[in-house]
């Protein structure tokens, strides 16, 4: 099985970072929308790594994706957490709402 | 150890020890004087085995360290203990009035409820003025001066609760404060220059400040004036020397046994004993010297002339005491080291006596001190007032006595120096015996003789004081009148104080007038031929013919003085222009500096300044942080971008 | 034949990856997520990591996405409000991304040979047995930290979403230092007569 370079998968996680970037300012106002933004960044970083995990043989690479799973999984628990709490206590998820602290 | 080192500690320990048992053993009455005299009275002994060891069979003097207290690289803190000739005599001194002081105090102090602090003050009085003098280095002289001065500032404020006695105490304390801070500046020049505490050290090589300058602010200045200037500071203030004599008349507050030991007899003379003590450099600045004659003129002069318009027993004696000691001072500027020891001694006995004399008085008028309300007391006092005249006679230098011996020799030493200021002391110290004998039988007429001023139902209470009282006024008079017949010869031309005090052939008074000396009868036979003898004379005449034969006489010559008087009265206008130019001056500053710098400067420019400017920047900074996630996210991918062009 | 399986997958994981941010509908979006992750897992298998890809979808897809999908159904959301500014932004959106794009692939193309220094695989690259030897020897410490983290998730997360009453007495200080004194004390004119 010939398998594509790592390069092509370098591309393909930066195309996929980049689409999320641009998600994240054309969904400025809808919290959860951006949460699933930062989860696609967190999958493209992990192509990355695997990429390169591959490429070099190294395990480190493929732990990290492990632990990166772990610490998104965490994130987005708790992220869903502050939603839920904030649609019970304000009933929006605008982030435009959101600016008690703004100088 | 060395037995005289032991004898030493031993003497100047143990009133520290009865004032610890005393003070916070929490004894009785009697046993608090048992322990105290008991304590106090073999100090003297251990001073006086001492002083035979080391003035009668001319043993060597004791200079050793008993305790390192601090040791360093460059700087060793000792506490050591030097017994020579200088030390030994006030150490005597100094025990032996101070015992029986102890003893007479029993009897004035009998119905004060502070018996035991009294007598705990009075021997740690004691522990401290032998510390005092016996210090080998400048520490420990240090550490005595300031503890006799804690300890004096105690006892004027003994009763503390009347106000005047508070107010006493107070101005004692920051009047010694300027003193001392002029001494410790003394004693930090001599570290700084000589690199040594120790007295072995520093004199042996005081040659090293000759031609030594110190350049303050372009000008050249003596390193032995200003070492010596600083240090004679503190010894102004120690010794109530004009201009910082105001406290010790108000010191009068304290309880009368205090009056004689501290601001009497050894206390206030710590100065004059520093003085001599410091010959060797003393000797280098002939500036300083001559300074010291000139306010030693001058205090004696004009404090003696003060003494005339009081009329609080123990304030006519306060101010007699600033006069001697201005005698005393004027003796150390003319390099008659010897003679202001010499009346050192001789007028803490002869004062001594004369402060417990009018303590007898006070007991038996029941604490009260006007002389106005006197008069007449002999008749019922008889040993009072044999004593007060004894002391009386020996203060004006009535030939004979021991003040005649130590005063004349003052005098004489005046018209030896040749300072530039010997003149005019030697006028004023002449022109002061008069007043001298003026006050002082002043006093004595107005409290013993004269009309009966006292109240009727009082005079049937007057009666002789009890023996505690009179004992020691007895035992005091001995050396009051006759000390001076064996020590003249020997403290002023024979050579008594040895290696201790240093003088330089230039200066050396007492040599010139050892040629004249031939015997101390003939020397009391030639001093009716002098000026000063007819003087005092004068003196006691004039008081004579106004306290006695004309008592309206005195109140005419006041009212017709006038202004004259009233600046006697107000005693020259010092304590006004200390409270009001000086003290108010320095308000007027601090509350400026408070308002302006404090408040101001500090307050509002520096430190609500900071906050302020802090405020003012984030009020600009703040606005970056809209709260806006999505800008907050921009920034972040901007900088992400900006660092990959910067990578790339 | 592989390469058309790579790039069939990639393409699908652009593709859905970009509909995930552009779907109008949460919900679309969160579907979406759940394609990206399973092309990517596909993509994963490419390299090997098969224990990862499978790890992906069943904890992923499985769990995370399933959990996405509840709360979206769950929240009442008012969408025309929230697409507010989503054309005016998307210039902008569009045009960083592309410059960033542009800016990693060619920092990629002059960096990096491709395949240069590919290093030969051990034999059991990729199993389960083989990333659980580094696991639990190299990197056993911040597994564990990893286990700790998760922990602290799970009770924060109730913690902040749990309704039922709470059973302490403890003090509320924000409530304490709120009261003021006209609160507490009410002053009452009482009248002489009565």
């Amino acid at each position: 099985m010939s398998v594509p370079g790592p390069l092509h998968f370098l591309v393909l996680g930066a195309l996929m970072f980049c689409i999320s970037v641009a998600g994240l300012f054309i969904n400025r106002k809808n919290m959860i929308v951006l949460l699933m933004c930062i989860e696609l960044m967190l999958l493209s970083v992990n192509m990355n790594f695997i990429a390169f995990a591959h490429h070099l043989g190294d395990a480190t690479g493929q732990i990290f994706v492990l632990f990166i799973l772990t610490i998104a999984a965490a994130e987005t628990a708790i992220g869903l957490a502050i939603l839920v709490v904030l649609i019970r206590k304000r009933d929006t998820i605008n982030v435009a709402d959101m600016d008690q602290l703004h100088g | 150890m060395n037995p005289a080192l032991m004898a030493c500690l031993a003497a100047v320990l143990l009133p520290l020890l009865g004032a610890l048992i005393a003070g916070l053993g929490g004894v009785g009455r009697s046993t608090a004087h048992r322990v105290t005299i008991a304590c106090t009275g073999i100090s003297t002994l251990l001073s006086l085995l001492l002083y035979k060891r080391i003035i009668l069979e001319q043993g060597a003097s004791l200079n050793e360290v008993a305790y390192t207290w601090l040791g360093g690289e460059w700087l060793t803190l000792e506490i050591g203990f030097l017994v020579d000739p200088l030390s030994v005599t006030m150490m005597v001194v100094v025990s032996l009035v101070s015992w029986l002081i102890h003893i007479y105090t029993i009897g004035y102090m009998r119905d004060d409820p502070g018996y035991q602090r009294f007598f705990s003050y009075i021997s740690l009085f004691t522990f401290a003025m032998l510390m005092l003098v016996t210090a080998n280095n400048f520490l420990q002289l240090f550490f005595g001066w300031e503890a006799v001065g804690l300890v004096s500032y105690l006892l004027i404020g003994f009763w503390f609760k009347r106000e005047s006695a508070i107010a006493a105490n107070l101005k004692a304390f920051l009047v010694n404060r300027v003193g001392d801070f002029g001494f410790i500046i003394g004693i930090a020049a001599v570290l700084a220059f000589f690199g040594s505490l120790d007295y072995d050290t520093v004199f042996q090589r005081s040659d090293e400040l000759r031609g030594a300058v110190l350049v303050i602010l372009g000008q050249d200045i003596s390193m032995a004036t200003l070492i010596c200037g600083c240090l004679f500071v503190g010894a102004m203030g120690k010794s109530a020397q004009v201009p910082l004599h105001v406290w010790l008349p108000d010191s009068m507050e304290g309880p009368t046994p205090i009056s004689a030991l501290i601001h009497a007899a050894t206390m206030v003379t710590a100065g004059i004993f520093m003085v001599a003590r410091m010959s060797p450099l003393y000797e280098l600045s002939e500036v300083v010297l001559n300074l010291i004659l000139i306010i030693g003129a001058v205090t004696a002069l004009s404090m003696g002339i003060l003494g005339i318009v009081q009329h609080d027993i123990k304030r006519v004696i306060a101010y007699s005491t600033l006069s001697q000691l201005g005698y005393m001072t004027a003796a150390l500027g003319a390099s008659a080291y010897a003679a202001a020891m010499f009346h050192l001694v001789t007028h803490a006995f002869f004062k001594a006596l004369l402060f417990l004399g009018a303590g007898s008085v006070i007991i038996a008028l029941h604490h009260k001190q006007d002389l106005r309300n006197m008069g007449g007391l002999y008749r019922y006092m008889p040993l009072t007032w044999i004593a007060m005249l004894a002391g009386s006679l020996s203060l004006i230098g009535f030939p004979g006595t021991a003040g005649f011996y130590s005063k004349e020799a003052i005098i004489e030493a005046m018209h030896y120096s040749r300072l530039p200021g010997a003149g005019f002391a030697a006028f004023a110290l002449t022109l002061g015996v008069f007043f001298t004998g003026l006050y002082t039988f002043r006093l004595l007429f107005l409290a013993f003789h004269g009309r009966e001023r006292t109240r009727v139902d009082e005079r049937e209470q007057l009666r002789e004081s009890p023996r505690v009282v009179t004992i020691p006024l007895l035992v005091l008079m001995v050396p009051s009148l006759v000390i001076g017949l064996p020590l003249v010869e020997l403290m002023l031309y024979g050579g008594y104080f040895r290696e201790s005090i240093t003088v330089l052939p230039q200066h050396a008074v007492l040599a010139t007038m050892r040629a004249d000396f031939h015997g101390v009868w003939s020397y009391a036979a030639h001093a009716l031929l002098t000026w000063p003898f007819w003087l005092a004379m004068a003196g006691v005449a004039v008081a004579a013919y106004c306290y006695l034969l004309r008592p309206q006489l005195p109140g005419r010559i006041a009212t017709a003085a006038g202004p004259w008087y009233r600046l006697l009265l107000c005693k020259y206008g010092f304590d006004a222009f200390y409270l009001g130019p000086l003290a108010g001056g320095v308000r007027r500053v601090a509350h400026r500096l408070w308002q302006d710098v404090d408040s101001t400067l500090i307050d509002r420019w520096m430190v609500n300044g900071t906050a302020h400017s802090m405020y003012l920047l984030s009020a600009v900074v703040r606005r970056l942080q809209t709260g806006r996630l999505y800008h907050y996210a921009f920034m972040m991918i901007l900088g992400l971008l900006l660092l990959g062009l910067l990578q790339g | 034949m592989t390469l058309i399986a790579f790039y069939g997958f990639a393409g699908l994981y652009l593709l859905s990856g970009l509909l995930v941010v552009t779907l109008r509908n949460p919900m679309h979006a969160a579907l979406s997520l759940v394609l990206a992750f399973f092309s990517s897992a596909a993509l994963w298998l490419f390299l090997q990591a098969e224990f990862l890809a499978l790890l992906l979808v069943l904890i992923y897809v499985g769990a995370v996405m399933v959990l996405f999908l509840f709360v979206v159904l769950l929240l009442d959301i008012n969408l025309a409000v929230l697409r507010e500014g989503f054309i005016r932004w998307l210039p902008v959106g569009g045009a960083v991304a592309i410059a960033m794009a542009v800016g990693i692939i060619a920092a990629l193309y002059t960096e990096l040979e491709d395949a240069a220094g590919a290093v030969a695989l051990p034999a059991d690259y990729g199993s389960a047995a083989w990333i659980g030897q580094h696991l639990y020897t190299a990197y056993l410490y911040p597994f564990e930290l990893a286990g700790a983290v998760l922990l602290v998730a799970i009770v924060a997360a109730i913690a902040m979403t749990h309704r039922g009453r709470r059973r302490r007495r403890a003090q509320d200080p924000a409530a304490q230092s709120r009261v003021q004194a006209s609160r507490r004390v009410r002053l009452v004119q009482l009248d002489k007569d009565s």
